[in-house]
């Protein structure tokens, strides 16, 4: 079967096609992660602790000075807290220590004593660093100072002297601020090497995960964001191919049903198609969530993640099916009246078996294009509605990160909106590329 | 006694409109068509486009249901019959239709297509099906390795050799061709021809011939209907037909195709303005608005099919012919004869 596939005229033909080579690569890994995060390696908690300090940025960004020391003095704080608690409970220490973890970066494996020599190192660098800082903003603020007063100056010969004045004294504090700046970035790099001493990065395996987890940077819980992106896509494909499959079949049948048999079948279901096109999806949804609300099945998403999904899927496949449905209906009225079901009615065979048999496969490419449109229509409205908060609940999902990271784009802090972001847009161009080089390549009259 | 029977076939097209999307009139498809076809012959229907014959094949068989009237197979009234009724006698009558491009489906193999009629009929036992497939595939002139592609991998003459190969599958008495060369190239047209020519000497099968084509008609038929608005105007056995025809249609019919005699000038009589609306057809008889010996009488009443002998040389054959001009003829014919004696 497999080696009839990889030997056939449409794969040749899908293989020519090198965008949909691509396509296809970036689906496979998409699916390589939602796979992951299906059997395990991903899991739901992965997503939900923390393993840096808050909006930490990835790696392609470094953080300013005032955020460094921000994160330096989180370290030292909460490491103090415990050792602070340890000393007055030794045997209590190991077990404070582990609490300390950021998944596989762990706490530095050293008797109490050590670890509160290295605490009040980095407590004492700490202080050196805010007195560091502290000059840095006297001069910075100076030099704002003298800004604002050079715009009040007027023309007079008095103001220009003084004007003049005040720009010599300018220069001299710029020449001061790299000065200032410098000495600021030696004690924050002191402060950092105590705490990787610390807090050392893990190595080997454990290391590697830990790039994983790190590299996009952290949310504003301090949380990874690549693991949410991640376990994402798996919401991602499990409401797409649910919806997408449930939403075909739905359709299909229906339309063909209509299409088909005509008189009261096809009023009854265009009378039914007309209804649900009549009601706006997003209302239909918080229905259904508020139907839903304190369900122990179905609204409890600390205990049941994936039930929670359940009022979405309902929404949506309640709803999205009567696009496939009229087109269904349309091409089934064409094909009906063509000569090959003529030919099937002439063999003797029954409506039902021409249906099924001889219609429906010919509707094919539709129910095609229509998987694939509302595979991408599903993902991109479970992303609105999650924005919205009426949809994922107690699990990531990339319109979860979005609306959460929302207050962030005004701090200029970008990395989780826009890993979200990047992460549907690629899906869904890649899966647009894909069905359609698909389509062109098992079309069986389409040649290239 | 003949193997189809039909009489006064009427098949009406309801047409909806308004607001309601009622009834408001019907398409007079076939009107009040009686004939009969013998086993082993070859009938032809001959006409313009929209006159009804494509609905009279496809009625017969009952892929069409009629109005009113009566269908007899063999004896056997087919028109009440249910589902599984229908199954049994649909084996043995099959249709070839006009365009072999919406005669196949697209999506079966040649060999599917034909498994699926060959299974569901138990032509022949489960394993001989293969065989069988190859069999009917030569019959109609092909390759074996046809059985494995699909219907876009052929031309028109060889779709609609596999169009005749699914007719056949189910070893059918009667088969109607509904005008299954008239979408073909002259070339291929003379090829599927022969070959259904071959197969009905063959398998010896019962023909419904349907064309618009009266010089194919003649060369192929032994007896053709001439139909007109839904009406049976004239049926006449094809041997010298331009001798034997009446109606001034069929004159007329005959007088549009082209002879192969650049000699032979006769005068042209080429019929002027439409085929009336079968929507509201004309009272008295349909050909009046374009007939050359049209009179009053035609306009208010219908010409009768009245059944006469045809013996051109002595032979016994019958014809029938509805027109009162040709009545009158037949009269003057009469008295002569008559007067003569």
């Amino acid at each position: 079967m497999a080696s009839n596939l990889f030997q056939s005229r449409s794969w040749g033909k899908f293989t020519r096609n090198r965008f949909a080579v691509v396509s296809l690569g970036v689906i496979l890994a998409y699916l390589l992660v939602a796979v992951a995060s299906f059997v395990g390696v991903i899991t739901l908690e992965d997503t939900q602790v923390r393993v840096l300090p808050d909006r930490t940025r990835g790696f392609l960004e470094s953080s300013d000075l005032d955020k460094r020391s921000r994160d330096a003095q989180w370290f030292v704080e909460r490491t103090s807290l415990r050792v602070q608690r340890a000393e007055l409970a030794p045997e209590s220490y190991e077990r404070l220590m582990s609490e300390l973890a950021l998944r596989e970066r762990r706490v530095a494996d050293v008797p109490l004593e050590r670890m509160a020599e290295l605490i009040e190192r980095a407590e004492s660098q700490l202080d050196d660093l805010y007195d560091a800082l502290d000059d840095r903003d006297e001069v910075l603020d100076e030099i704002l100072f003298i800004d604002l007063e050079l715009r009040r100056l007027g023309d007079s010969a008095e103001d220009a002297a003084l004007a003049s004045e005040m720009r010599s004294e300018r220069e001299a504090l710029l020449a001061r601020v790299s000065d200032v700046d410098a000495a600021a970035e030696t004690r924050i790099a002191a402060v950092e090497a105590t705490i990787l001493e610390i807090h050392p990065y893990p190595g080997g395996l454990g290391g590697l995960w830990y790039g994983v987890r790190t590299f996009l940077g952290s949310d504003a819980q301090g949380r990874s964001i690549s693991m949410k992106a991640f376990y994402s896509i798996r919401i991602a494909f499990q409401v797409g191919l649910v919806v997408a499959v449930v939403c075909v079949i739905i359709g299909t049948v229906l339309g063909a049903a209509a299409g088909f048999f005509g008189g009261w079948v096809d009023y009854f279901v265009m009378y039914l198609v007309s209804v649900l096109s009549s009601i706006p999806t997003l209302v239909l949804l918080g229905v259904l969530v508020y139907m839903f609300f304190g369900h122990p099945l179905f609204d409890n998403p600390a205990e049941r993640p994936g039930l929670a999904l359940v009022p979405v899927y309902c929404a949506m496949c309640l709803t999205f099916w009567v696009s496939t449905c009229r087109v269904i209906r349309g091409e089934v009225m064409k094909i009906k009246n063509l000569e090959y079901v003529q030919a099937a009615t002439s063999i003797g065979f029954g409506r039902v078996y021409i249906l099924f048999k001889h219609v429906i496969p010919n509707t094919a490419h539709l129910m095609f294009i229509n998987l694939s449109l509302l595979f991408i229509g599903a993902i991109k409205s479970e992303v609105i509605l999650s924005f919205l908060g009426l949809g994922v609940k107690g699990q990531p999902s990339w319109g979860v990160m979005i609306s959460q990271a929302k207050d962030d784009i005004s701090v200029m802090f970008f990395w989780e909106v826009v890993t979200a972001s990047v992460l549907m847009f690629g899906l869904v161009l890649a899966f647009n590329i894909l069905s359609d080089a698909l389509q062109d390549a098992f079309d069986p009259k389409h040649v290239s | 006694m003949a193997l189809i029977e039909v009489r006064n076939l009427v098949k009406h097209f309801p047409v909806r409109g308004g607001v309601l999307n009622r009834v408001v009139g019907k398409v007079h498809a076939v009107n009040g068509v009686s004939f009969d076809v013998q086993r082993g012959e070859t009938v032809g229907i001959v006409g313009e486009s929209g006159c009804g014959k494509s609905t009279l094949g496809k009625t017969i068989i009952r892929l069409i249901d009629p109005t009113e009237g009566s269908i007899k197979y063999d004896d056997k009234e087919i028109t009440t019959l249910g589902h599984g009724g229908m199954m049994r006698i649909r084996r043995k009558m099959q249709i070839i239709f006009q365009d072999p491009y919406s005669s196949l489906n697209p999506r079966m193999t040649v060999r599917g297509l034909l498994r699926e009629a060959i299974k569901f009929h138990d032509v022949v036992p489960a394993n001989q099906v293969d065989d069988y497939i190859t069999e009917l595939i030569r019959t109609v002139g092909m390759r074996p390795d046809a059985a494995d592609k699909f219907p876009h991998e052929f031309s028109g003459g060889q779709r609609q050799r596999l169009g005749i190969a699914r007719a056949l599958s189910v070893k059918p008495e009667f088969i109607v061709a509904d005008e299954p060369v008239s979408a073909l190239d002259v070339s291929i047209q003379a090829q599927v021809l022969n070959l259904m020519m071959d197969l009905k000497e063959k398998l010896g099968l019962t023909l419904v011939f349907i064309s618009h084509d009266l010089k194919v008609v003649e060369h192929f038929c032994d007896r053709v209907l001439v139909m007109y608005l839904g009406h049976i105007v004239e049926e006449l056995p094809t041997r010298d037909l331009h001798l034997r025809a009446k109606h001034p249609y069929t004159r007329a019919l005959l007088g549009a195709n082209p002879i192969d005699d650049p000699d032979d000038r006769r005068p042209l009589t080429v019929l002027q303005g439409d085929v009336p609306s079968p929507f509201s057809p004309p009272p008295g008889c349909p050909f009046q608005t374009r007939c050359p010996r049209v009179h009053d009488r035609c306009r208010v009443e219908m010409p009768p099919l009245v059944t006469r002998e045809a013996g051109v040389n002595g032979e016994a054959e019958t014809e029938r012919v509805a027109c009162w001009a040709v009545e009158v003829d037949e009269q003057e014919k009469l008295s002569a004869g008559a007067g003569a004696r």
